[in-house]
């Protein structure tokens, strides 16, 4: 599946990647928690590399990252480059390990959130941003990414039930999901 | 097959890094009407449009959040304004409680014009009252480590309270003049009419002044003070102590009597000031001879004590 992605995908991706981006700006990015506003786009852009691979995921990085850059009129780039290496890492996660864990998706996201926190703030500071290093930055960057694991769960079965059904199939899934399914015969039963 | 998927793989890491790079590098380096910047602008005109639709869309679920995170917000607010009104109450209270104690001491204050500084004042402060309808005593919290003795006259700014009745060493039990054993020797107003003021049997706020000659003219509203005198000399209270308002008169054959409603507010006993008297003194003498009473015979008045059993 790395670097091939059907039509039935992309177009799922592509819808799926607005809606969360219109969400994280019309809403999310109204709603502070804990003083701090969820990323949304950080968690998609992880979970699309966490299921689709390297590849599509720094591919979808890439695109999130410069359409929330254009639409929140930032410095263009920056959202993109930190959300492409993102992606790329989550997938070949995915690629090298394929991590089954039921807690998987909370730990990438709790990674990919504050990678990206920190990303951002390390990319602005490389840019000369006028901005000291506080302990407000340092709070803002640990309560960001708890309040983006505690969205993960979620956010991942959402992204799951969204693009599940326009990948390929995976025979290692294909096996496990006999395995557990209780339901049918088996073949030893078979007359 | 697999050094083509990898080298794809890298491929496009790369490209998308170097392009994330480059449009870093040239959206910092331009100006602000730099070509990147207008495609900023005009993506965000296209896009502007669909976003007011989202916003407007989404507009319920984000008052849905407002509206919980603004009801967790009230809820924290509410127990703020809870604690800071119980806070508040509190200061208020105290705040109050030290108004009348200061109220109650500068009407002390002005009592001490009137000559009862001599008496050795010590000022204490009621700490329990009986509470029945008909209670007669209080206890102060002062007591013999300050002066205090038996039979000493107890007065507050209003007037005439009581007098001492027992005695410990940081305390007090004080007959309030509505005890039915009280008896004080007043008269009314300026005139040289003496009686004697005692509590009046079935009204336990009201005083009874009788034994006044049958020629006094006592009118309703007249002061009763203390005569500081008795039949057979000085009396335990100093004279002049304002006691009560005449409130009606009583037509009896050979001597008068009126009815007296003190001025003390004997239910709302704050701070008090107990006349204490120096040794060698008459009081102090009065004290003494209570003291050595027999126990178990009825307690006399400082009056009665004053006029049956001390002479001079």
């Amino acid at each position: 599946m790395n670097g091939a992605m059907s039509s039935s995908l992309a177009l799922r991706l592509a819808v799926f990647a607005l809606v969360v981006v219109f969400f994280q700006v019309g809403v999310v990015a109204e709603l502070p928690v804990f003083g701090v506003n969820a990323d949304l786009c950080s968690l998609l852009v992880a979970f699309v590399g966490l299921m689709c691979g390297s590849s599509i995921g720094a591919a979808c990085g890439f695109a999130v990252g410069l359409f929330v850059d254009l639409a929140l009129l930032q410095t263009l780039g920056l959202t993109s480059l930190v959300f492409t290496l993102i992606g790329y890492w989550c997938g070949r996660l995915r690629e090298l390990r394929d991590p089954q864990a039921a807690l998987t998706p909370l730990i990438v996201g709790a990674a990919a959130s504050g990678v990206s926190l920190l990303g951002y703030s390390l990319v602005e500071f490389m840019l000369g941003v006028d901005a000291p290093v506080s302990f407000e930055l340092l709070r803002e960057i640990v309560l960001g990414t708890v309040v983006n694991t505690i969205l993960a769960l979620p956010m991942w079965a959402l992204t799951r039930r969204a693009l599940e059904r326009g990948l390929p199939e995976d025979p290692r899934r294909r096996r496990q999901r006999r395995t557990y399914t209780t339901g049918g015969l088996s073949p030893l039963t078979k007359p | 097959m697999h050094d083509k998927t990898v080298r794809r793989r890298r491929a496009v890491l790369g490209l998308l890094v170097v392009l994330s790079l480059l449009l870093l590098t040239a959206y910092f380096g331009e100006a602000p009407n730099g070509r990147l910047h207008a495609v900023q602008r005009d993506f965000l005109a296209i896009v502007s449009p669909l976003q007011d639709g989202a916003n407007k869309a989404l507009k319920p679920v984000r008052d849905l959040f407002d509206w919980f995170g603004n009801a967790l917000h009230a809820k924290g607010q509410l127990a703020q304004s809870v604690k800071q009104t119980d806070k508040l109450r509190r200061e208020l209270v105290a705040d109050q409680a030290e108004k009348r104690s200061y109220r109650q001491l500068l009407a002390i204050y002005h009592l001490d014009q009137l000559g009862v500084s001599d008496y050795r004042p010590v000022t204490a402060e009621v700490v329990g009252k009986n509470p029945e309808l008909w209670y007669a005593t209080v206890t102060i919290d002062a007591g013999e480590s300050s002066g205090v003795g038996i039979n000493d006259p107890v007065i507050n700014g209003e007037g005439l309270v009581g007098r001492v009745a027992q005695v410990a060493s940081d305390g007090a039990l004080v007959d309030l003049i509505t005890e039915s054993s009280m008896g004080v020797s007043a008269r009314i107003g300026t005139s040289d009419a003496t009686g004697l003021l005692q509590p009046k049997v079935g009204e336990p706020n009201d005083l009874l002044l009788q034994y006044l000659p049958g020629s006094t003219q006592p009118n309703v509203g007249e002061n009763v003070v203390t005569s500081g005198t008795v039949s057979s000399g000085e009396s335990l209270y100093p004279p002049g102590l304002p006691i009560g308002q005449v409130t009606s008169v009583n037509e009896e054959s050979a001597y008068k009597s009126v009815n007296v409603r003190p001025f003390a507010n004997l239910h709302d006993l704050g701070i008090v000031q107990v006349l204490t008297s120096g040794a060698g003194t008459r009081p102090s003498n009065l004290s003494r001879l209570a003291t050595s009473l027999p126990a178990g015979q009825p307690a006399l008045s400082g009056e009665q004590l004053a006029s049956t059993q001390v002479g001079g």
